[in-house]
């Protein structure tokens, strides 16, 4: 198994660009308020699990791509991801002691965080259903968190 | 801060152009499993099915046709009496078919993604309609795809006027599902309920006399100043799979008009479609005896 920091960089590009095509992907209209934030919590796993090759730096290109994707205005997404990223960072020796349910609640509160953010800012007619896609995605952590951490440990990532 | 200055000012347009050219394989990616299906179904329909499409299409195809020639009969006489005011006579406008990118976008905007950009000469604020009314307008475009801003979106405002009065109004989104809004509307304004709302060409952006919607409420609220007016949109915004973009007409002085000009102005605007070249020409014929 390679050991590089490049190849590992790879797998880790790779699975935020998997999450990527998982945001855009055509939901049925009732679903699409359900949609989790995939790119933001896979950038959180990979923050927890390996700081030393996700920053915030990553987290803002990540964050600049998205908006560019999805529409909204330029660098919105990109500081909420970053302030969500910075904050995984100064906890995540903390994070990863917690048991799953723990931590998908301490994820929900960031994402909520970045979700208030985006609402605060997005001229959008705001109803209950903007809060559900942080609901989703704690609901989905603990199917996510194993699966990545087979990812990693696949390609011996730490 | 970034998203400020992005939605105060104009700098990052090129930046947003180059970094959705980077993300747009990632979009056609994921347009990619719908596509499949619609190419599966395309291909493996039923003789039967075809036939009967078939002789549904040959139906419309003869309705529209009449009233085509009516609408040819129209346009002659129009231009002659515009000729007799000496006015000036917008020609027909040319359009160009594009194919929405299936893909969703963050649902708090209402946008689309087209498989038009810049390559095929689309251009921010280009007016943006399906086969039965007006969709929108593209508000950002690359190379290979452009994004379309929906007559539903919270920020989008279209001129409209209701074609039994001529009264002018604007028409504002309210969001995903929601009608539209005509703003500032006193209490005694002539509206109706099933009233056909059309583009008014106000603003310069969107041609006059496309269809935008019809009137489904009208509430005069005691205590506000203005009426509350709904407008459900002419456009299948949910379901259209193809639109035309629309390039816009030429004003021409009809009375100071040379031939040439005009050949020349027929044969630069190349478009993909089979755009009423006949139409046009017909028009041309009469204006220049």
């Amino acid at each position: 198994m390679a050991t590089n920091k490049s190849s590992h960089s790879g797998v880790i590009v790779l699975t935020i660009v998997f999450a990527m095509l998982l945001m855009i992907l055509p939901l049925p209209d009732s679903l699409r308020f359900l949609r989790p934030e995939w790119v933001l919590i896979t950038l959180i796993y990979w923050a927890m699990a390996v700081p030393r090759l996700v920053g915030v730096g990553f987290a803002w290109v990540v964050g600049l791509l998205m908006d560019v994707m999805m529409g909204g205005a330029i660098g919105l997404l990109a500081f909420s991801y970053t302030l969500v990223i910075y904050l995984v960072l100064q906890f995540h020796l903390q994070l990863r002691q917690y048991p799953l349910w723990q931590q998908a609640l301490s994820i929900m509160s960031l994402i909520l965080l970045a979700d208030i953010l985006i609402i605060l800012v997005t001229p959008t007619m705001a109803g209950w259903y903007v809060w559900l896609p942080a609901i989703s995605s704690t609901v989905l952590w603990p199917v996510i968190y194993p699966l990545l951490r087979t990812v990693r440990r696949t390609f011996n990532i730490s | 801060m970034l998203f400020f200055l992005d939605t105060r000012t104009n700098y990052f347009v090129p930046v947003r152009s180059v970094l959705s050219t980077v993300v747009y394989p990632i979009q056609t990616i994921a347009a990619f499993p719908k596509e499949l299906t619609t190419w599966l179904s395309d291909n493996f329909q039923s003789q039967q099915q075809l036939k009967e499409h078939n002789a549904e299409l040959e139906v419309t195809n003869l309705l529209s046709s009449i009233r085509l020639q009516k609408l040819k009969a129209l346009e002659r006489e129009n231009i002659r009496l515009r000729k007799l005011l000496g006015s000036s006579f917008r020609l027909r406008e040319r359009v160009v078919v594009a194919e929405l990118l299936t893909i969703d976008l963050d649902p708090s905007y209402q946008q689309v993604v087209i498989d038009k950009g810049q390559r095929y000469d689309v251009f921010v604020g280009q007016p943006v309609l399906d086969a039965t009314g007006v969709m929108g307008q593209v508000t950002a475009v690359n190379p290979f795809a452009s994004r379309v801003v929906l007559l539903t979106d919270p920020s989008h405002a279209i001129p409209v006027q209701i074609n039994r009065n001529g009264l002018r109004a604007v028409a504002s989104g309210r969001g995903l599902g929601e009608p539209l809004q005509l703003e500032h509307l006193p209490h005694n304004a002539d509206v109706r309920v099933g009233d056909i709302l059309v583009t008014s060409g106000l603003g310069g952006r969107f041609p006059v006399g496309y269809p935008v919607g019809t009137v489904v409420s009208v509430n005069f609220p005691q205590g506000k100043s203005f009426a509350e007016v709904g407008v459900e949109p002419a456009a299948q915004l949910a379901t259209s799979r193809e639109v035309l973009l629309v390039l816009p007409a030429k004003m021409v002085e009809i009375s100071k008009k040379s031939p040439e000009t005009e050949t020349e102005t027929e044969t630069e605007t190349e478009t993909e479609t089979e755009t009423e070249t006949d139409a046009d020409a017909d028009a041309d014929a009469e204006v220049q005896e």
